[in-house]
């Protein structure tokens, strides 16, 4: 053995060992569990959410997250980094935001991005949505405003029926055909592609944008019907009954507290929670409560108990008076 | 003295093929709990193996082909049977005190381990491309977001989660490991704490 084996180890009992034969056994093992149980169980793989089965399940959620989105005043718009300049949502711990270090990496203008650049590509195809396009790109900033107010407006009134919405006649301009061009646009099954389409690029499996577009509605109702939201224990949990990421449970848990769950910086709270518990961990040698709990919790008898049977009894048969 | 017999030196003293490939050990390793970090290398092997059968049919294979799906499955159970092991060797490594008598290395590359399999298991979910994938994706990316790690790291970018989890986590982990095992080797398994009378040192 190494010096420092040899010199640990001096006078300690020895037993026999076989690494390979015990190796080999544990593989042998574990390798039979995974394989009954991914004949048994299987594995979970939840088909996604796709613009498609909004556009014709959902048409009106379809239309409200456009409208949004072409509004200009989307959540998105004044997201923040990495997506945008603005500064006014940035999540802080203690008084700093770290989102700001680096800035915007990722631009996305959401109405730009999300909406009109779509809507270039439909026109393409229809002369409607072309004709349309080309009124609301001479309108003002204040008329394009009240035509999405109002129409915005309108759909929260509209109703839904056989995957068509009925929308109360007003003063809308160009918007309802551009919103039916983005509407055709996922009915035919081109929302994601139009999104992520990159004018440099042959291709991209860059889904931020097509990520981006449903996170809000019917992603998020999605998620809340399958309990997945962040207050549902979130990522922790899987479509149906097999076991999900259960080992990020220690981060989950912070967002079902009220105070954590209702504050607008708790990602960046918890965020750095969990960076502070990893560092307790790492240097728990060193943390002088942390180094000494073990010794005060005897758990370390259970499984040394052999050990502390051979030990104890020795001793205490020696401390016996001789006859 | 040449820099290879200054490494040679070093090995000799600090690793010899009887700590590599161990043949007796203290009586005092004699408890099933001795076994989580085995299970946790068995693991690691049966997700490495799965992972590169994956990684060659690629991303499609296993939610069309009814093989991809069954290594899908395989590498699926390899992860929660993994993480269950790394979760029981953490918990008694640390209530064994197993850090004791200068093993604090080895406790901190073990912690670094942990850290790299979360993140591997995270980019694995990422780049499932399914629901779990979406919606990991979109909820996480306001966390990295927060934290300022979005502005690098894009949880909605599929090139970079799968190469992320294909090639840049699982060789830290695996690196990592490698290093953990050779320290535990060479330092041997932590002796008790003092027995009832016996005095601490």
């Amino acid at each position: 053995m190494s010096r420092r084996s040899d010199e640990y180890l001096r006078g300690v009992p020895m037993k026999p060992y076989d690494l390979v034969r015990e190796g080999v056994i544990a593989l042998g093992i574990l390798a039979a569990a995974v394989i009954v149980l991914a004949i048994i169980f299987k594995s979970p793989d939840a088909p996604t959410v796709r613009g498609e089965d909004v556009a014709k399940n959902h048409p009106l959620d379809y239309l409200k997250t456009a409208t949004d989105f072409l509004s200009g005043e989307s959540g998105l718009q004044a997201y923040g980094p990495p997506y945008t300049k603005d500064t006014d949502n940035l999540m802080k711990f203690l008084g700093l935001a770290p989102a700001v270090v680096l800035g915007v990496t990722e631009p996305i203008d959401a109405q730009k991005d999300l909406v009109l650049a779509p809507l270039e590509k439909v026109a393409v195809l229809n002369k409607d949505v072309a004709a349309a396009l080309t009124v609301w790109k001479a309108a003002s900033e204040d008329q394009q405003k009240a035509w999405t107010k109002a129409y915005s407006d309108a759909l929260d009134k509209a109703e839904e029926a056989n995957g068509q919405v009925k929308v109360a006649a007003g003063q809308y301009g160009p918007v309802p055909v551009m919103m039916l061009g983005m509407l055709d646009l996922g009915r035919a099954g081109l929302l994601e592609g139009a999104l992520t389409s990159n004018e440099r690029l042959p291709y991209t499996l860059d889904n931020t944008k097509a990520m981006l577009f449903f996170q809000e509605g019917p992603d998020s109702d999605f998620a809340q019907s399958v309990d997945m939201l962040g207050e549902q224990w979130g990522i922790t949990h899987e479509v149906g009954n097999l076991p999900g990421p259960w080992w990020l449970w220690p981060y989950a848990i912070w967002y079902q507290f009220p105070v954590l769950k209702e504050s607008s910086n708790a990602d960046a709270i918890v965020g750095s929670l969990m960076v502070l518990f990893f560092l307790l961990l790492l240097f728990a040698p060193f943390i002088p409560v942390l180094k000494h709990l073990p010794k005060w919790i005897p758990l370390y008898r259970i499984i040394w108990r052999d050990w502390y049977e051979k030990q104890e009894g020795a001793a205490s048969a020696a401390k016996k008076p001789r006859k | 003295m040449s820099m290879t017999e200054k490494l040679q030196g070093y090995v000799k003293d600090n690793l010899t093929l009887d700590d590599a490939l161990p043949t007796k050990l203290p009586i005092y390793v004699n408890s099933v709990a001795y076994l989580f970090g085995v299970f946790n290398l068995c693991a690691l092997v049966m997700i490495v193996l799965t992972g590169l059968i994956m990684a060659i049919f690629g991303p499609n294979w296993y939610h069309v082909n009814a093989t991809g799906k069954f290594f899908h499955s395989l590498h699926f159970w390899s992860v929660q049977l993994l993480f269950a092991f790394l979760v029981l060797h953490l918990a008694t490594k640390y209530f064994l005190g197993a850090f004791r008598d200068g093993r604090w290395k080895t406790w901190m590359i073990g912690v670094l381990t942990l850290g790299a399999a979360i993140l591997s298991g995270f980019t694995g979910y990422l780049s499932a491309s399914n629901w779990s994938s979406q919606w990991h994706a979109i909820e996480a990316k306001d966390a990295m977001n927060a934290m300022g790690v979005g502005g690098f790291f894009f949880t909605t970018n599929y090139s970079q989660v799968l190469t992320l989890h294909v090639a840049v986590f699982p060789a830290l982990v695996v690196v990592l490991v490698v290093i953990h095992v050779l320290f535990i080797r060479h330092e041997g398994p932590v002796k008790p704490y003092p027995a009832k009378g016996e005095a601490q040192k």
